[in-house]
């Protein structure tokens, strides 16, 4: 028995500080993702890198899931936790949304993935963007970081590669927003992180959630607003 | 009304010939000869009373437990009859409530209303079970839509909403007065304007005290809540002074009241003889 | 890899047995989690006729300070303000239990008439809680605070008494009271400096700049800080009262500050 942990233990030791964290085969996103608040609704925004430890597992994944009709979020983490973790709040969502016969509201749908990753959080590694369009509150974002934490913010942002880009977002944000204003900060900002953090990179996807509905869009890994190459 | 079953009413999993299930139609009695509770969807507010009457005269006031209960800071509710089935369904209407307190919001009137009607309509159903001798009188306020409503629950689990709800001793002539206020926003007479909590209170107590017959009836406890703008759409006891103030005009207006209907009779009967 | 959890973001999974079956077998009694999003010092004090609390409103996750306007004191009720720092997210799930409580007493209330009623006292809530932490802390599943509760204690028949309560919980379950309070980095600056100037006739505006005095000193020195705070109160008549963040003026305008020391021929400084 003391054998087989040893042997157990260097085969664990034998991964980088990277993937120590995850489950064997397990992939991560790796990521950058945000969110921003604007009158009327939210911009989300996610690069598209999955990996494991070094290698791209997915070059164009999609991280921004639709949790209800004017509900998204932003993944970070686990893709398989995430995953998870989204399938549930959209079951419970909907099947909240056909009691009460309304639209729910974002704050629900995010004290659910709050709940979801407090009660769980020794076993999840997930870090979620919650944002959304409601009739109560308008444009909302929730930022639930690993630990289960709730907060609601103006603008959030997650994943591997948003703290190399605290500094441009704090000093490009600015307050009331336009749509189109929202969309072209949270692209730079993304490009930015894409182009230092090894853990992001590929497309840019973006979402934007109002009353009127959701507008995809998507600005192809060759023509970024910046990167990948720099100085 | 012990034998009015003939042996379909041991159980209410059990229809009558007839297509009746006396389990429930007992309940209902039960409710039916408990105190009157009321019910009035003002234009500002819901305005909740209820008639608890002193079953012994040995009694001391205030100490007969509550019969309006907060389910949550913004929801309320009433019951009649049975106090332990009242009880818990109270309980069950609280934990609901604060079940959805966990998704970080109050849980909308209507839904609260049919998850307890859902339960009480649960009791009807199995053989096992004794339906609830309750009618449920729900005062709420929508934080999402920002409406507040009135809703009913009786014994069957049958669930209404309403502008003004009686249940109990009194409930037929009192909805017969409420039928005259204006709560209906559908029905609202030119250049009138619907009814303030602060008139509900008083015509709620009147309705009340001109149901009571004091030579005949048991000494009873006038206990009103609201939930309204004023009190910043929280559930809480009408202040006691308002009360009071309400009671002393109805007992007035009752007395004129008296007064002027015998002037009525008088001018019925002149008309009569034209 | 996964996001970025450079410090203390691991959850416990990092921590666990190597061996799945280890794991699996583990899972139903490991250690918790280390804190991942944290608050910094708490400071309390009793002044005439109240208490009062302060805290900052920064929330790091790890050394990245990454929620600036969160909100670290909480009301319990009309009479008992909690502050806490350590895991934001255990904060936010005691203020929910305390909250939940405290709603349930309201429901459960004999009368509709709140004076009739007898809201749970400072010094209950606060027994309360020590039974909570020290239980989880003995289940190996400490919630990951330090909490500081303040308001006022009650006469047997439920009125207020006019004597303040400050009371403190730590995620292990020790639980004591003081005149004045302070935890985390607040424990070792704040503290001597508080009760250097602490006296028990002190009026409300005398105790507010004191305390803001002691958060601007944390902000110099702790390196968890930040400017921008927030202060609350209990008063005997007035209930709670718990403000907007607002941020504090710093200083920076010392003569040692402003002379230039790297130049040739000085020692340099440090």
């Amino acid at each position: 028995m003391s054998h087989q942990y040893t042997a157990d233990y260097d085969a664990y030791a034998g991964k980088s500080a990277e993937t120590r964290h995850l489950k064997p085969g397990e992939l991560s996103t790796g990521t950058t993702i945000m969110a921003v608040q604007f009158d009327g609704g939210v911009v989300l925004c996610a690069d598209s890198r999955v990996s494991t430890g070094s290698y791209v597992a997915n070059r164009a994944s999609d991280k921004i899931a639709q949790l209800h009709d004017h509900i998204w979020c932003c993944r970070s983490g686990s893709a398989a936790d995430t995953q998870a973790l989204t399938d549930y709040v959209r079951h419970f969502l909907s099947q909240l949304a056909v009691e009460t016969g309304r639209l729910p509201e974002v704050k629900v749908a995010a004290h659910l993935m709050r709940r979801l990753c407090y009660q769980n959080k020794d076993n999840l590694m997930a870090g979620v963007i919650v944002g959304g369009w409601d009739p109560v509150c308008g444009g909302t974002v929730y930022n639930i970081p690993v630990g289960g934490a709730c907060i609601p913010m103006p603008f959030a942002l997650g994943g591997s590669g948003s703290t190399y880009i605290y500094g441009l977002v704090d000093a490009e944000y600015r307050e009331n927003m336009t749509k189109d204003e929202a969309l072209a900060l949270v692209r730079k900002a993304v490009a930015h992180a894409m182009a230092r953090d090894g853990s992001s990179g590929g497309i840019i996807r973006t979402l934007v959630a109002t009353e009127e509905g959701n507008v995809r869009d998507y600005v192809s890994g060759n023509m970024l607003p910046y990167g990948p190459a720099g100085w | 009304m012990a034998s009015s079953g003939s042996g379909y009413d041991l159980s209410s999993s059990t229809f009558s010939p007839d297509g009746r299930i006396f389990q429930i139609e007992y309940a209902a009695k039960a409710v039916e000869n408990a105190g009157t509770a009321l019910g009035l969807r003002c234009a500002d507010g819901v305005v909740l009373a209820v008639e608890k009457p002193l079953v012994n005269r040995m009694l001391v006031a205030r100490t007969t437990g509550g019969y309006t209960r907060s389910t949550s800071t913004r929801a309320s509710r009433s019951r009649v009859s049975s106090a332990t089935a009242g009880r818990s369904l109270t309980g069950r209407g609280r934990r609901r409530a604060i079940t959805r307190r966990h998704h970080g919001t109050k849980i909308p009137p209507a839904t609260l209303s049919s998850r307890i009607s859902a339960y009480v309509h649960y009791f009807t159903l199995h053989g096992a079970l004794r339906p609830f001798g309750a009618s449920t009188l729900v005062a709420a306020y929508d934080t999402g839509t920002k409406r507040h409503s009135l809703h009913m629950i009786e014994p069957s689990g049958v669930c209404y909403e309403y502008y003004g709800a009686a249940a109990g001793r009194g409930r037929q002539p009192a909805r017969t007065e409420m039928e005259k206020l204006v709560v209906n926003p559908s029905r609202v007479p030119e250049g009138g304007e619907m009814i303030s909590v602060s008139e509900g209170v008083r015509q709620l107590a009147k309705i009340i005290h001109s149901l009571h017959d004091d030579a005949k009836d048991k000494p009873f406890e006038l206990e009103m809540s609201w939930l309204c703008e004023g009190s910043g759409w929280k559930h809480e006891g009408v202040p006691r002074e308002i009360i009071a103030g309400a009671v002393e005009w109805a007992k007035k207006e009752i007395e004129n009241e008296g007064e002027n209907d015998e002037e009525g009779d008088d001018d019925e009967d002149d008309e009569m003889e034209e | 890899m996964s996001l970025s959890l450079q410090s203390g973001g691991a959850a416990s999974r990092a921590l666990a047995p190597p061996s799945t079956a280890r794991a699996i077998a583990d899972q139903g009694n490991q250690m918790t989690t280390r804190p991942i999003t944290t608050g910094t010092s708490v400071l309390g004090m009793k002044y005439r006729g109240g208490v009062m609390l302060a805290a900052d409103t920064l929330v790091s996750y790890g050394s990245l300070a990454k929620y600036k306007n969160a909100r670290r004191l909480l009301s319990i009720n009309s009479r008992t303000l909690i502050g806490a720092g350590g895991e934001y997210s255990d904060l936010q799930s005691i203020a929910d239990l305390l909250r939940g409580n405290a709603l349930n007493d309201r429901c459960t209330a004999d009368s509709l008439y709140e004076e009739d009623n007898n809201e749970e006292c400072a010094g209950e809530v606060w027994s309360y809680l020590r039974a909570v932490m020290y239980q989880r802390r003995n289940r190996m599943n400490p919630l990951w605070n330090d909490v500081v509760v303040a308001g006022f204690r009650q006469n047997p028949d439920g009125t207020t008494t006019d004597s303040p309560f400050l009371g403190v919980v730590d995620k292990i379950g020790t639980a004591y009271e003081d005149d004045v309070l302070a935890t985390g980095f607040g424990a070792y600056i704040a503290l001597p400096l508080m009760r250097e100037k602490y006296r028990p006739d002190m009026e409300e505006g005398e105790a507010r700049a004191l305390l803001e005095d002691c958060l601007r000193i944390l902000f110099y020195r702790d390196c968890r800080a930040l400017n921008r705070v927030q202060i609350a109160k209990v008063t005997m008549d007035g209930g709670v009262l718990v403000s907007e963040p607002y941020e504090l003026d710093t200083y920076w305008d010392f003569k040692g500050f402003v002379t230039n020391k790297g130049e040739m021929g000085t020692d340099g400084g440090w």
